[in-house]
This record gives structure tokens, sequence and C-alpha cells, in this order.
């Protein structure tokens, strides 16, 4: 299990489409992705309502969790989407 | 490592109390959907930890295994191979879901989908049949105007021909041909049969004998009663339930091209033929059995209470019309009171203090609408909307009125007092009681207690509408639409799918034309990464919620819903493109995260001038997020139609 921490820098945050775009990042992994906001609540990386509903905004700290899979892949993979997108 | 796709399935059937504990089983895109007998048997802690089971959860009654796209359906061949188990479509899981629920929560959830969307059509005419008989009891010379006549006619028609009502919409319910179901209810109570309600007048009562004189026992095999079954509910919902059978299974192996010739004519015939020749006769049996019960009964006051208790389920069977031979009888003799009435009154009366109950209690704007005029019919003796429409749905208001009705039944009897008529009972009941004050006692006896009972048990399943109220803007929260085609709380002229597939339907939120998501201009939209759905282009401002389920989520931004449904479909509605730089301003949401709802609810309004300045598009965007979860999904306007 590994985990990496991520600043939001987008003006919306984490809103319907960038969270759909996430959704399909994480899908296209072989590892299972849990995303935390700084409440300490979580979502499965896979389900977009889930993702919307942590209501994470710009600036927000997001907690990524990457288990089982190739983990240090699914890592970068995701730390270049969220650099690039959010 | 690729998966051990045997040895995966092989761990699931052990873990699982093996192949005896599993009723169904079937795939979608990504889960293994089980429908397990026994969840004692179950090991979840091993279930979790197999290789190639990412995550399980239960819901609907099923267990649900997440395995994965393109592994799933290699782990289920397995496992049916190792269960020897036959291949079960969702369907076939979701209808062994329900079948889990105890036979008779089953068949007072059929009696409630039947009777719940033609509660318009009878909780009008059960009130304005309260006001006119009750007027025409009180006022002479009222009953002999053509006014009478006239208003009566118009209040009773639904009840006269309840069975056709009852038939079309057990026929929906059912998934017969509604055209084929009111025939079985015109027939059920056709002109050329006695009245059900005047059997007790009648000299004679005719019979067919469609297959001569073969006696078993004191019944004649395929004899027919020449009598209708006015008043009727359980033998109509039973005939059509019997026709819906016959017809999908003709449906089934008649070649199609002389479906049309063959299926109609041998549904109808073979259907009636039963209805007639056996229903009705154990109907008949059942109305002779309750009639000599309660005249037996009524002799005393414990068999009175009794009586309090059973009258609400004989309404339910459709037999107290029978009691109008009872009540004669008794007046019929030198100075004979109507002790019948007050037993009735203390059963009708109590269920008005349970659906009143519900109806105060109730936090569901469409339950309260249902329920306080059914309250104030059933006060008048038109208990039918309240105990079909309400009490008996909820069930445990029913129970409630069972007891009020006990207590006052017991006092009416113990009291003696009668009335010197027939007909009316409740509030009406005080133009033909002896008794005023006593009468009044027993009321409010029955009443009071049904009604205290109810307001301390009930509670609602689902409360939602109004309590969402917290955290909208400062607007009312507008009222649900009236009833849909769909049977379900549908907004008018919104029974309309615009979304199909395995999880189920999703109805149109607002009207407006519709276009495919490939269609929407927003390229993330259109491109389906967010799901498949459809842009609605709105002619409304409000959006009502397009199926049944729990908010997920509702942006701060309130542009935008997240709802999670029936087998976990999540949708998204999102108004407009790019209004996420709005903040906010113009949309007033009526909902929270974590709330229930239903579909038909209103769950956001917003502001098209202000979109319009914002120089966004107001589309209406509906998604099903998780769309690759299902099969067959489908989208586009009218989909049900």
């Amino acid at each position: 299990m590994k985990t990496f921490e991520y600043t939001i820098t987008d003006p919306v945050g984490i809103h319907a489409r960038p969270a759909g775009l996430l959704v399909q990042a994480v899908k296209a992994l072989d590892s299972k992705v849990t995303l935390t906001n700084k409440d300490g609540k979580s979502a499965d990386g896979k389900k977009l309502l889930a993702v919307m509903g942590l209501g994470i905004k710009q600036g927000d700290t997001v907690t990524v969790t990457v288990d089982g899979g190739n983990e240090d892949a699914s890592v970068e993979a995701l730390e270049k989407f969220l650099k690039e997108n959010l | 490592m690729a998966l051990d796709y045997h040895k995966c399935a092989q761990e699931i059937v052990d873990n699982i109390g093996g192949r005896d504990n599993i009723a169904q089983a079937a795939h979608c895109a990504t889960r293994l959907r089980l429908v397990i007998r026994d969840n004692n048997k179950l090991n979840k802690e091993a279930l979790d930890n197999i290789e190639g089971v990412k995550g399980m959860f239960e819901s609907n009654g099923q267990l649900q295994l997440i395995i994965g796209t393109g592994t799933v359906n290699k782990v289920y061949d397995e496992f049916l191979a190792i269960t020897g188990m036959t291949a079960a479509t969702k369907d076939d899981v979701k209808a062994a879901a329900a079948s889990k629920m105890p036979v008779w929560k089953q068949i007072l959830k059929t009696l409630g989908d039947v009777f719940v969307p033609i509660l318009p059509a009878i909780v009008a005419s059960g009130l304005l049949m309260g006001v006119v008989e009750a007027l025409g009891k009180a006022v002479p010379s009222f009953s002999g105007s053509d006014w009478y006549g006239f208003l009566d006619m118009i209040a009773n028609t639904a009840f006269a021909y309840l069975p056709v009502i009852v038939a079309i919409s057990a026929a929906r319910v059912f998934g017969g041909n509604i055209f084929l179901g009111a025939v079985i209810g015109l027939a059920m109570i056709h002109s050329s049969l006695l009245n059900a309600w005047n059997v007790g007048t009648a000299d004679t009562i005719n019979h067919w004998y469609l297959l001569g004189h073969f006696k078993i026992g004191g019944w004649v095999v395929g004899s027919v009663r020449q009598v209708g079954y006015q008043g009727h509910v359980i033998p109509v919902i039973m005939a059509v339930w019997l026709m819906s059978r016959i017809e999908k299974w003709l449906h089934r192996h008649i070649p199609e091209m002389l479906d049309l010739f063959v299926v109609p004519i041998c549904t109808v015939f073979v259907t009636l033929f039963l209805t007639f020749t056996v229903i009705g006769p154990v109907f008949a049996q059942l109305e002779s059995w309750v009639l000599t019960g309660a005249q037996w009964l009524v002799k005393n006051p414990v068999g009175a209470a009794a009586m309090g208790a059973l009258y609400p389920w004989t309404v339910v069977m459709g037999l107290h019309h029978m009691y109008n031979i009872i009540e004669a009888g008794m007046l019929s003799v030198e100075g004979g009171l109507n002790t019948w009435m007050p037993i009735a009154s203390a059963a009708n009366f109590a269920q008005f203090g349970a659906c009143l109950a519900v109806g105060i209690k109730s936090r569901s704007a469409k339950t309260k609408s249902v329920a306080v005029p059914s309250s104030l019919s059933a006060a008048l003796g038109i208990t039918e909307p309240a105990i079909f429409g309400v009490n008996m749905r909820f069930f445990k208001p029913f129970i409630a009125g069972m007891i009020g009705g006990t207590v006052g039944a017991f006092y009416g009897a113990v009291s003696g007092i009668g009335a010197t008529a027939y007909g009316v009972t409740g509030i009406p009941g005080y133009l033909t009681i002896k008794q005023p004050l006593q009468y009044t006692i027993l009321l409010a006896v029955s009443f009071a207690i049904s009604f205290g009972i109810t307001m301390a048990i009930f509670n609602e399943d689902a409360p939602a509408a109004a309590k969402s109220k917290k955290g909208a803007g400062k607007e009312n929260v507008p009222e649900v639409g009236g009833v849909g085609a769909a049977g379900s709380n549908v907004p008018l002229g919104l029974a309309n799918v615009i979304i199909k597939c395995s999880g189920g339907d999703i109805y149109k939120p607002l009207n407006g034309d519709v276009v495919p998501f490939n269609k929407i201009p927003d390229e993330t939209f259109a491109s389906g990464v967010l799901g498949m759905g459809v842009g609605i282009e709105p002619d409304g401002d409000i959006v009502y919620s397009p199926m049944d389920g729990n908010i997920s989520s509702v942006a701060d931004s309130k542009h935008a819903i997240g709802i999670t449904g029936a087998n976990d479909m999540e949708l998204l509605i999102h108004v407009g493109i790019d209004t996420v730089d709005m903040n906010g301003d113009g949309f007033t949401p009526y909902v929270k995260t974590g709330d229930p709802v239903k579909v038909g609810q209103p769950l956001l309004k917003f502001d098209k001038d202000k979109i319009k300045k914002a120089g966004h598009s107001d589309i209406v965007v509906v998604l099903l997020t998780n769309s690759d979860d299902y099969d067959n999904v489908q989208y586009g306007d009218n989909l049900n139609k």
C-alpha cells in the first residue's frame, strides 16, 4: 500500500468534470485507489459520485492511497494526472 | 499474474455455504451477484480476502462481489461449472431477492402497488359519496331531488365499477395487457349478472351449469352463480393475476403470426371460466361463512369485540356488503334495533383515527395528501381509500385500527346501543342512532385508541420531501406532481423513461427536448467519460428526482446533484455547462447529501435568466455515471413508449 498527498490547484476543485476524468484515470489502473479529504472522509476512486461527495476545493490537500497491483506505476500515473488536470 | 478463475470461484463457493445456500447467481459487467439463502453461513472475512475479489457488499437482498471487467464472466463460468447451476439473468436474481420477503409482505406490497395508482379516483369519490349520503339522510327532501340523484351517480361511479379500475391497475402490476385486464374487470360486474349489493334482497339466484350437474359435496362442478363482483377487490386481483400468467404463457407458446388471433381470446376465456367456476364459488362460500360467523359473534359483547377487530379484514376481502342482510334481519323483528351498526362504526372510525394519525405524523407531502382526505372519507363511513391507500400499506396503522375497533365495538355491545336504520356508519351514523351520547363515546374511544397507537408506533420507512427544506433557499419546496403512467409518483407529463438499463429505469427529471449525451455541447459530457445519458433543453426550471434513491452529493456550487439508486445506479444531474463558475448563484437545491429521495420529488430549482446572463447553456445533463456496470443501456426520449 502506498500513500501520497496532493494539493488541488484547479480553481473549481474536484467538481463533476474533473472528477469524471479522475475516475477514468483510476479505472485504467490495476490498483484499488482511495481518496481521503481533509476531514478524513474517504471515497473509492472509481466511484464518481463518491469522489464528488468529498467536496474537495482549491487549496485542499487530498490523500491518495494506492493498494494492490503495480503500486509504483499507479502512483506515478496518478501524480501525473493530478498535476496536469487538477 | 493472471487470476486462477477456477480457484477464485471455488473459494467463493466454499465461503458462502456451498451450492445449497445459493438461490440465484448472475453477473454484471464487474460484479458477481448472488442471492444467498442463509446469510449466517457466509464467511465474510474470508470472502473479502479471496484473490480476485476486490470488494463485497450486500444490497437489495443480493450479495455482490466485485471482481472486475473481463474477469467476472470467467469466474462466473467456473462458478456455474462448480455449482452445477444454470445461468440466471439479473432479473431472475432480482425476483429471487424480492421473494426473500415474507409472503404476507409480498401480498401487502402487491395490494399497495395495485391501489396506490387508483387512489385519486377513489379518494375523491369516497368523500363525495359520504357527504351526499349523509345529506340524503339528514335532509329527507334532498334525497328525492334531481341533484341528489345526479351527485349520487357521480360519487358512486368509482365504487360501483371499482373492479374495472382495480383490474386495470392489477394488469399493469402483473405485466398483463391492461385492456384485457379491463375486460376481465368489466365481465365480473356485467349487467347480465345480479348486482352483488342486491343479493340479500333477491328472491332467487340463477346459475349456469357449464359442465352438467356433477356434484362434489354441495358444489356443482362448473356451475356459475349469476352474481357480479361489485365492491370486490381480492377476487378481481386474483383473476387478473391469473390472466397475466395465462397471457404470458400463451405469448411464449403461440407462433407470432397467430398471436393476436389466439392469445387475447384464449386468455379472456380461460381466465373468466376459471374465475367464475373456481374463484367465484370459493368467495361465495367464504361470504356465507363470514355471514354466519358474524351473526353468531354479535350475540354477545366479546363476539362483538372480535367482530370489531375482524371487520376491516372483511372490507379488505370485499365481504362487507353482505352485512346489510344482518342489519335488515335485526330490524325486521318488531321493535328490533340494529346493533350491528355500532360495531361497523367503531371499526370504521378506528380506521379513520389511524389514517388521520398517518396524515399528521407522516413527513412526506405525498403520504399526507393521500392520508388526510382518505381519513375524512373514512369518518363518513367509506373506508376503502383509508384501508387500501394508507393503513394496509403501512400495516401498523391497520393493526392500530383493529385494536381501536375492538374496544369501541365492545363498548357498543355492552352499552346496548343500536340504530333504527342501516346503510350509514361513522358521523352520518348519528342520523340513525337512538343513543347519541353513548354513540359519541363509542366513536371517541375507537378514534382515540387507534389514533394514539398509530401516533406512537407509526414511522415512515423513508422520511423524505418536507424534511429536506433545511439548507435550501427561502422558497417553499414545490409539491410533487400527480400520478404518472408508471404507477409511481412521476410528475404529470414526466412519465417518460430517458435512460433504461439492466439496473432499472430513469425518468425524465423535467420537460424539454432530449438529446443523446454525445450531442451535448461540451467535450467532456459528449465524450462519455462521465457515463452515458442524455441532455435536456429545459422547458421548466425545477429538476425532479428521476429515480428513487439517496442523494450522494450536492455540489457546493449547487448546480450538480448525485443520486445513488436501485442496484447501485449512480446518476449525475448537472444543470448547465460551465455553470460551476456561478458559485451557486441562481441555484436552489431542495435536498442535501444523505437525503432519501423518491421519484418525482423536487431536487433543485435554477434561474434560467441568470444562467443566460452568465453566458452559459442551461442544458440539464443526466448521466448514468456507472453505465459500464449495466447491460443494455439505452438513452433517449420516451423509451417506455
